[in-house]
């Protein structure tokens, strides 16, 4: 329509120069197409991805010569000015995020998501209801390298969560209103949950062992992640009327979920996935030591230096901390040597690590068996209260873990979600190196105390949860991995949306199933283990010392001096677990702990944020097309004479001599040039609807 | 891409050899707005009636269906207050059913035919649905008196096609009126026809 409204401005009076336009249409239109058949299969082809065909009739055919010359000319130079120049940095040859900002609504994003390939990189926040989002993509065209993390809060915090988070670019738009009731809620739920005990603040101690490798690997990593992490919400006023003595820990939950391909030996592209999500309790009252916010500044991951650097990238200091009294006190004291670096690695506490390891070494099946046996070590035995900082060594290099730490009875708010999926794209021959890494590795020391093993696998995608209990801290690991070839059936190589979409799809299944999952545990180990569980608890932080006193001082020789932001982080997680659990006595049973008091539909958020895709992505249902490698695997042929049929149905015209047509698995036959145009957006035949994609499929996988 | 080599042999076809009922033209100047119309079916409600409709082509047609839309009032489950249609032919799959086989007179043929044939599950206009459903002769009723209303010409011609703007609009005000009060309906009913 757009056309014809531009067509009729001037044409509504003069009927007779309209008329002209459209004959002299017509006649370009009928040179369009003496054009296309004159071409050799590899000239449309080259003319046809590159966009050069356009509209029959708006185009000479002059002036498709001269493209077709331009385009044969220059390929090079085409490809030259496509291709960033690939440095270590992913994101940073690719444009700023800010480019693409877009502070649309968050209706709109998997729409976005689906244009992010092709977009490069972008970032754009929006909310919707009461969550809000902020999603940030990143592309390096050299390596295919796709990443695209997603912080979506719920209910809480926007405001301040945007500010920190945001400050630099994002628009303010992201509703403050919604954040004081949120905050509130949270506020008055809390006391209550945490009050007594002394749990463990820190997310994720685990951090730490997993990054020499890490880091070794693959620098692109990295530094892709900062970004990430700014999620979270500080909560400046959410619970002032926490009693002193009391010490309310939220327990930050930490979920991460990896999703990864596994890399097969064929040499097809490969993309590998891995999604965290990370849902975090506002910054836990208690918990934090004193660090004044830290400097919020370069928290913008990209821009920024890597990520190593414990220095504060992510921004968002958690006021918090700074407001337990406790704390500040304990901190001084502390005879840490990390301590110093604890305040500049506060910030992140909870969440960052993850994304910052997000690629590990090859990871291997076992992952998550062999992490849990692995016995870590502890920090600190400095630390009064017993507080461990679990170490991961893994050196087997896991897939994906997901840490979540959670106070072990308070109820988990998570009032942000994190989602991270990063796609890389591995080719057959270069990469090789990347391919290993393309795994994430995670550590994290856990003291296999409670472990719980789940698997599943369906539909093609493994599912491991495991969930593992240790000091307190509850790490839920769940990986999701996708065999390639679902992958490249899927399209994925081909950049394509919906492939994303689908493996969302799956991707957020599995984290409604994590949910449940949670709670249930929760559930269960509530019943299980009563109204003793404050002791437990206690004992559990207790006992990693206890029980591998010799571990603990290895674990302080293996960190290496705070080198890394990770680094920073770990001891930030200590700091925070140090001082959370100080406070409980020695001997672990001294306090009782009031009944737990289950995770009410706060832990829900994963499901909602599986239903925010699941709409989105209904909405979206949009025709899904073949990939120019299926469409051009659909046969050719010349036109002759002889033939029967002898009507394109796209076009109703008859073919004519030397046309070329294209015969789909049905045996419908087509012009090329109409087929493929349908066939770019959509999947099926237009004449009898059956579906081209399956028998396409078949041919190109095995 | 072949719209307007395509639209030119579609029209020839219609004017040729038009469907049973229906009749097609081009506005003056411009190919790619066309005006139909469908003459109501014997035993339905829309007996003796002449429905007028507007034919967008989009620029991407055949390969993006032809926007369809009624002009004339019509009562009807799944056609609203605004003349849209809920046909799944007139829709790109997943949810609709377009393909570039079909054509204008082929989607104007089954456009006719849901007139006959009502589609009440798939409802655009809710409540005119739960009467079709639920209230049959109080619906046909309804449809019948606002065909006698809107569609039936004192001077039956193609000509007077043109000058239904007026008419129509003022029958549409009135139309809306009557269903202002069941407008939330009809926006629930909406999404489940789109």
């Amino acid at each position: 329509m757009e056309g014809s409204d531009s067509l009729e401005q001037n044409g509504s009076d003069q009927p007779e120069s309209q008329r002209r336009r459209q004959l002299d249409r017509l006649d370009r239109e009928e040179a369009f197409y003496q054009f296309v058949n004159n071409l050799s299969d590899e000239d449309y082809r080259l003319m046809r991805d590159n966009n050069l065909l356009g509209t029959p009739g708006e185009v000479t055919e002059d002036e498709l010569f001269s493209r077709l010359q331009q385009i044969k000319d220059g390929p090079e130079q085409q490809n030259n000015s496509t291709s960033a120049p690939s440095t270590e940095s992913g994101e940073d040859p690719v444009e700023p995020p800010e480019n693409s900002e877009d502070p649309a609504n968050g209706d709109s994003l998997l729409d976005w998501l689906n244009t992010v390939r092709r977009t490069g990189n972008t970032t754009r926040t929006g909310h919707r209801g009461n969550q809000s989002w902020r999603a940030v993509s990143q592309t390096n065209p050299n390596s295919g390298d796709f990443r695209f993390s997603l912080e979506i809060s719920v209910n809480r915090n926007l405001a301040e969560q945007q500010a920190a988070a945001e400050g630099e670019q994002e628009s303010p738009q992201e509703s403050p209103q919604e954040s004081p009731e949120g905050q509130e809620v949270v506020a008055s739920a809390e006391p209550q949950v945490a009050s007594a005990e002394p749990q463990v603040a820190s997310a994720e101690p685990q951090v730490a062992s997993a990054e020499p490798q890490v880091a070794s690997a693959e620098p692109e990593v990295e530094n892709a992640e900062p970004e990430v992490e700014n999620a979270e919400p500080e909560l400046e006023n959410a619970e002032p009327q926490v009693p002193m003595e009391t010490e309310v820990v939220e327990e930050p939950v930490v979920e991460e979920l990896a999703v990864t391909v596994e890399p097969e030996p064929e040499p097809e592209l490969e993309e590998v996935v891995s999604q965290e999500i990370l849902a975090e309790p506002p910054s836990s009252p208690a918990a934090l030591p004193v660090q004044p916010p830290l400097s919020p500044s370069p928290r913008r991951g990209q821009r920024r230096a890597r990520s190593r650097s414990p220095e504060p990238r992510r921004t968002r200091a958690r006021t918090a901390r700074s407001r337990s009294p406790l704390n500040l006190d304990q901190l001084d004291g502390l005879p840490n040597p990390r301590h110093a670096h604890s305040s500049q690695g506060l910030n992140s506490a909870t969440f960052a690590p993850p994304v910052s390891q997000v690629e590990g070494s090859s990871r291997t099946r076992q992952h998550v068996l062999s992490r849990q046996s692995i016995a870590d070590s502890d920090v600190q035995p400095s630390r009064a209260s017993a507080e461990t900082v679990p170490e991961a060594q893994n050196v087997g290099s896991q897939e994906g873990e997901a840490a979540g730490g959670e106070g072990a009875a308070a109820g988990r708010r998570p009032p942000t979600i994190m989602l991270d999926l990063q796609v890389r794209r591995v080719r057959p021959g270069e990469y090789r190196q990347r391919d290993s890494i393309a795994s994430r590795t995670r550590s994290r020391s856990q003291n296999s105390n409670n472990t719980f093993l789940y698997e599943s696998e369906r539909g093609g995608f493994r599912r491991t949860f495991s969930r593992s209990e240790r000091a307190g801290v509850r790490t839920y690991v769940s990986t999701i991995r996708i065999p390639i070839r679902r992958i490249s059936d899927a399209g994925l190589g081909e950049a394509t949306s919906m492939a994303l979409q689908s493996m969302i799809r799956q991707i957020m299944t599995g984290f409604g199933e994590l949910g449940y999952l949670m709670d249930s545990d929760s559930d269960s180990s509530d019943s299980n283990r009563g109204a003793n569980t404050p002791a437990d608890l206690a004992e559990a932080l207790n006992n990693p010392d206890a029980a591998t006193p010799a571990a603990a001082p290895v674990a302080d020789v293996d960190e290496p001096p705070l080198a890394t932001g990770v680094r920073a982080r770990t001891a930030e997680a200590d700091v925070d677990e140090g001082l959370a659990t100080a406070p409980p006595p020695p001997g672990g049973r001294a306090r009782p702990r009031p009944p737990i008091s289950l995770e009410e539909p706060s832990s829900l958020p994963f499901l909602r944020l599986a239903h925010f895709f699941l709409l989105n992505d209904d909405d979206e249902d949009q025709p899904q097309g073949l990939t120019k490698e299926q469409i051009d695997n659909l046969s050719m042929r010349n036109f002759g004479e002889t033939d029967a049929l002898k009507t394109c149905s796209v076009c109703i015209t008859e073919y004519a001599e030397g046309n070329k047509l294209r015969k789909l698995p049905c045996s419908h036959e087509y012009h090329v040039h109409c087929i493929d145009r349908w066939l770019s957006e959509n999947s099926t035949c237009p004449i009898c609807r059956r579906a081209v994609l399956i028998s396409a499929n078949r041919e190109s996988v095995v | 891409m072949q719209k307007a080599s395509r639209l030119k042999r579609e029209l020839q076809m219609l004017s040729t050899e038009p469907p049973p009922g229906i009749t097609c033209w081009q506005t003056e100047e411009r190919v790619d707005d066309l005006r139909a119309q469908i003459v109501g079916g014997t035993g339905t409600p829309y007996e003796g009636g002449l429905f007028l409709l507007e034919i967008k082509v989009p620029e991407r047609y055949p390969f993006e269906p032809p926007k369809m839309r009624f002009l004339t009032p019509v009562y009807h489950p799944n056609i609203d207050n605004s003349g849209r249609i809920c046909h799944d032919a007139l829709k790109l799959p997943p949810k609709g059913a377009w393909k570039p086989s079909l054509n204008i007179s082929t989607v104007l043929t089954s456009i006719q035919l849901l007139m006959a044939e009502p589609n009440p599950d798939d409802p655009l206009m809710a409540d005119i649905s739960s009467e079709f459903k639920y209230n049959k002769p109080l619906f046909t009723e309804k449809a019948r008196k606002w065909t006698q209303e809107h569609a039936v010409q004192k001077n039956m011609g193609v000509v007077e096609a043109n000058k239904e703007n007026t008419p129509d609009q003022k029958a549409s005000s009135r139309k809306r009126e009557a269903f202002g009060t069941q407008q939330e309906a009809e926006e629930s009913a909406k999404k489940t026809c789109v």
